[in-house]
């Protein structure tokens, strides 16, 4: 025998698939069974919070204590007048909701709804507004969230997406980034029409207490020369607020929907 | 947004070097493969058969530590849902299999057979996660010189 050295024609330990399409077919694949396994633990969660009583809400978030930082006094003239907005507009609507209202100091504007009946305001909101009417709307609005258990609805999803993460790609790894995507996009779809449904009853809640609803674009004006606008397409879609703009835009159609009109608005409160 | 971008960036920054890098290697170990080719080298243990008296012998090594691209690490993770061929790493494995043999044969040129060829391979980042993961492939064998 005689040895004759040849390379082999073919290298047979290499697959010679290509891998574009293998990443194409796998990450579709994941993305649309994410989507699915989201949208069946949001009706979930919504069944859910049907069950969750607001006094069962309270206890169960009573021991829950966020970060006390910039939080004002209980005793502070601005926070009790934001109270007492809250307790006159929620009477009006015979809403039975145990909710207290705690004002940060901050340069933020922002007003959210948290789980336990809190309405956490932040003070930039008080200088965005300026008149009564318009900061009843933003409280409405928050009022709203609890009308419709927003809250409740927005941290359940939250903590399934998140378990949901952690359990298939392992928390902080940059291969979650990779399906941020669809997750960003289940939950902002899902709250802008949470927010739209809640700007909605709070229009509702402004025409009940005042009989009518001017002032309800204050803040969203206010805070449109920080908006982008329309330029940006993509990201529009991954917001959970609809733009400041097109809510204007919307605020106006449900008031021409809804035959409400605007009259002159109050001033604000001298303790502002 | 701005995750997303980076994380696209990145994704297409390790597919197009890691491509190219992978056949420039190929295109270097298939000729490098050609030129060592009258050095014969087996995994038997004897000098077969060769009536020729061997006039000294020696230890002879070589190896590569070869990483993984971004691309492939993460189509990787996504084979790991559905389990299967791991075709990613194919490549990377091979390459450095051959190159090692290939840096072995290259350490004896005037060897005139290395008997007894073993490879080895150790993973270097094992268990430590978030990290770049790499392999050492180790060949050795012992080089014959004849008379």
């Amino acid at each position: 025998m005689k040895y004759k050295p040849s390379l082999p024609e073919h290298n047979d330990n290499v697959s010679h698939d290509q891998p574009v399409r293998e990443f194409v077919i796998l990450f579709s694949a994941i993305t649309v069974f994410l989507l699915i396994v989201f949208w069946a633990t949001g009706l979930f969660v919504d069944y859910a919070v049907d069950y969750i009583s607001p006094e069962m809400e309270a206890k169960i978030f009573s021991s829950f204590n966020g970060s006390k930082a910039g939080v004002v006094s209980p005793k502070d003239p601005k926070q009790a007048e934001l109270q007492h907005m809250v307790d006159q507009l929620s009477e009006c609507i015979h809403l039975r909701y145990p909710l207290t209202v705690h004002l940060i100091d901050t340069e933020q504007a922002n007003a959210m709804a948290v789980p336990g009946g809190r309405i956490i305001v932040l003070n930039g909101l008080l200088n965005k507004v300026n008149s009564e009417n318009g900061l009843s709307f933003v409280l409405a609005h928050e009022l709203a969230h609890f009308i419709h258990r927003d809250h409740l609805r927005g941290m359940g999803r939250g903590i399934v997406i998140t378990a949901m993460a952690a359990l298939v790609t392992g928390s902080g790894s940059d291969f979650t980034q990779l399906f941020a995507p669809a997750t960003n996009f289940n939950m902002a779809q899902y709250s802008q029409t949470r927010e739209s449904m809640a700007d909605k009853k709070a229009l509702e809640i402004l025409a009940c207490f005042y009989g009518h609803v001017g002032g309800a674009t204050e803040f969203f004006k206010a805070m449109t020369p920080n908006d982008k606008g329309g330029k940006n397409l993509l990201g529009h879609y991954f917001n959970s607020h609809p733009q400041a703009l097109e809510r204007i835009n919307n605020l106006h159609r449900l008031v021409k929907e809804m035959n409400f009109d605007a009259k002159t608005v109050k001033p604000l409160n001298d303790v502002f | 947004m701005k995750q997303i971008i980076i994380f696209a960036v990145l994704l297409s920054l390790g597919y197009f070097f890691g491509r190219r890098a992978e056949k420039k290697h190929y295109q270097s170990i298939i000729e490098r493969e050609e030129q060592m080719i009258s050095l014969p080298t087996t995994s038997s243990k004897k000098v077969a058969h060769d009536k020729r008296e061997i006039d000294h012998c020696q230890l002879v090594n070589g190896s590569m530590v070869v990483s993984v691209d971004y691309f492939k690490r993460i189509l990787a993770k996504l084979r790991n849902f559905f389990g299967g061929n791991v075709q990613s790493y194919e490549t990377l494995i091979d390459r450095a299999r051959r190159e090692a043999v290939l840096r072995m044969k290259e350490s004896c040129p005037e060897a005139d057979m290395v008997i007894n060829l073993r490879l080895e391979t150790s993973s270097i980042t094992k268990g430590k996660k978030n990290q770049v993961g790499s392999v050492e492939v180790l060949a050795y064998g012992t080089a014959i010189y004849f008379l």
